[in-house]
């Protein structure tokens, strides 16, 4: 059959290729290009010579490294801890009929909620004084705990970890409660869409609900569970606003002043701010193509997976 | 296992979802009751140890106190702008790649299509470094453009979109075709009205997508006029402004919010279906 081409196609395409490619494909390169200039100038384009110089330098810099460890945490830590209660939550979603509707719009809300308003909240609630978080522990008896505090943690290794666990605590906490709503909708439309012939025909031969969800739910949703494990940790890659507003632009307890929680896009932001210095957009770059890798390394991960083990009906 | 019976046994697991899933709807509300409950405290209130549950009166003047502190309302309304001028242009543009992508036949497509899928993957903050200059050297430092046009592209619209038109079938366009229907207006006549409510949840992601960008608008505008509402309350509702009136800081967040929750709850439909159904296929 002779198959003829549309090429107006090119022309529809255009707009979109157009600012793809100031917007995306050129600042990429660019950005590749800039983390290997050694004391890149910003405003005049001069610089030494071309080297890794930058990139030993960031991977020396402990705040650098501390932005790395707090973005793996939130992305190797909370991620699968809330995939866990995402996925428990959309199996009770997906045995109910008229409430779910009414279940998913709550889940949902923390999406819609302004990431800045969200993390000042999250702040607030986890006040040493004033906070919700220390009331409820009143209730129990417990002593109010100071969530997001760095007194006397200067001089002290042990009182630093203390507080740093604390506020990993708290960001842990806002992680899962903001990561939650995509990946309930998520998980309950790769439930919705298992074919139920499969349950019936395991509940005839008279499979208990543990081991249904274990030898037939689970290895007909690993498609789904992959694809919001990688979605989920690629976009936790990228955080940054909220921390700024739980934690303050010196991402770190007041009392503070190693930046501790810091994350990757944080240090990008910062190193870029000081654009005046030479070789600071330099860092952000390194630090930049570094977050790329990431990404890439979680993408691969997923292509190989996908070959090995998820099931495809 | 089996010492219950069956009925009991469901009755009981019932019981057990219905309690485990609205436990957790109460911990995910808990954050905004925490909001609002706030917000309407007199300041004296807030200050106290152990805190309230619920306000003792409710000092509505906060909202009132939270405006006069900053221009909350110019930051709503230049959100608001800048949230329908990238949807505006970015909805065309969307829709035309979308359409070529699902619709039209021509060497390169697929290549094409996998570097639109690969930009879904790259961070946006790794192109901040570059486009800051670029903007820079425009000569777009502190003006609208800089917020707008680099938002006119969402790789992830044009995923979705491309999806609900490939689930449109050929036999349409082919009976279209007949009618002597070109694809430009096969698209405007047929397409576009058939694929209403994706659209839809587009422009409303692009909407929710302003509403929460925070690094770009703050490295590139640094007058208040051009705030977003995410700068404008970090900004100054902070410690950076000296003590921290948390009711008012509260009250502002409230502001913030509520417009976007509320276009949420009335188009809850769309948007929930489309990222059930629209999510992962394909």
């Amino acid at each position: 059959m002779l198959k003829k081409y549309d090429l107006v196609a090119y022309l529809y395409l255009l707009p979109a290729f157009v600012f793809l490619g100031i917007f995306a494909f050129y600042p990429l390169i660019s950005t590749l290009i800039t983390s290997f200039k050694s004391d890149f100038q910003f405003l005049t384009g001069h610089y030494a010579g071309l080297d890794i110089r930058h990139y030993a330098e960031i991977f020396r810099d402990p705040v650098f490294l501390r932005a790395l460890g707090n973005t793996c945490f939130i992305a190797f830590v909370c991620v699968p801890a809330t995939m866990l209660i995402a996925f428990v939550l959309a199996l009770g979603l997906h045995a109910l009929r008229r409430t779910q509707g009414l279940y998913l719009t709550i889940f949902y809300l923390p999406q819609v909620t302004n990431v800045i308003a969200a993390g000042l909240v999250f702040s607030f609630i986890f006040n040493t004084h004033f906070g919700l978080a220390n009331m409820v522990l009143g209730w129990f008896g417990f002593d109010p705990v100071a969530w997001i505090s760095g007194e006397g943690i200067v001089g002290s290794r042990a009182r630093y970890l203390e507080a740093y666990a604390r506020c990993l605590f708290v960001l842990f906490v806002y992680t899962v409660w903001d990561g939650l709503s995509l990946q309930v909708l998520l998980f309950l439309g790769g439930l919705k869409n298992i074919d139920r012939q499969y349950l019936d025909s395991a509940m005839v031969d008279g499979a208990n609900r543990w081991r249904l969800v274990r030898h037939i739910v689970l290895p007909l949703l690993s498609p789904t569970t992959l694809f919001i494990f990688v979605t989920s940790v690629i976009f936790s890659f990228r955080a940054y606003a909220h921390v700024v507003a739980m934690f303050g632009p010196s991402y770190g307890p007041p009392g503070d002043n190693s930046k501790m929680m810091i994350t990757l896009v944080g240090y990008i932001m910062d190193a870029l701010g000081d654009y005046l210095e030479p070789g600071a957009v330099s860092r952000a770059g390194a630090a930049a193509v570094t977050l790329v890798l990431m990404v890439m390394v979680v993408v691969l991960l997923q292509f190989t997976l996908t070959k090995r083990w998820v099931h495809y009906r | 296992m089996g010492a219950l019976p069956v009925k009991t046994a469901r009755l009981l697991r019932q019981m057990l979802t219905h309690a485990f899933l609205s436990l957790s709807a109460v911990l995910v509300l808990i954050p905004f009751y925490w909001m609002a409950g706030t917000s309407l405290k007199p300041s004296a209130e807030v200050e106290r140890v152990p805190p309230t549950l619920f306000p003792g009166h409710f000092r509505w003047a906060n909202y009132i106190d939270a405006i006069r502190q900053a221009p909350l309302l110019t930051y709503l309304l230049n959100t608001i702008i800048v949230g329908i001028a990238v949807a505006a242009v970015g909805t065309i543009i969307t829709v035309l790649s979308a359409y070529a992508f699902a619709r039209m036949h021509f060497p390169g497509r697929q290549t094409l299509f996998f570097t639109v899928l690969a930009m879904m993957m790259i961070p946006q903050e790794m192109l901040i470094i570059t486009n800051f200059r670029t903007i820079a050297e425009f000569g777009w430092m502190n003006t609208w453009q800089a917020l707008i046009v680099p938002f006119w592209v969402n790789p992830f619209n044009i995923f979705l979109l491309r999806q609900t038109f490939m689930q449109i079938p050929d036999e349409l366009y082919w009976a279209a075709k007949v009618e002597g229907m070109g694809h430009f207006r096969y698209l405007t006549r047929v397409m576009l009205p058939l694929s209403r409510s994706t659209v839809a949840v587009t422009v409303i992601f692009t909407m929710i997508w302003i509403w929460q960008t925070y690094a770009w608008p703050n490295l590139v505008t640094t007058k208040d006029e051009l705030r977003l509402v995410s700068n404008g309350l970090q900004n100054a509702f902070t410690n950076s402004v000296g003590t921290i009136e948390y009711e008012l800081q509260m009250a502002a967040a409230m502001l913030v919010t509520l417009p976007l929750i509320l276009l949420f709850l009335l188009l809850r439909k769309p948007i929930l279906s489309g990222m059930i159904h629209g999510g992962i296929k394909g």
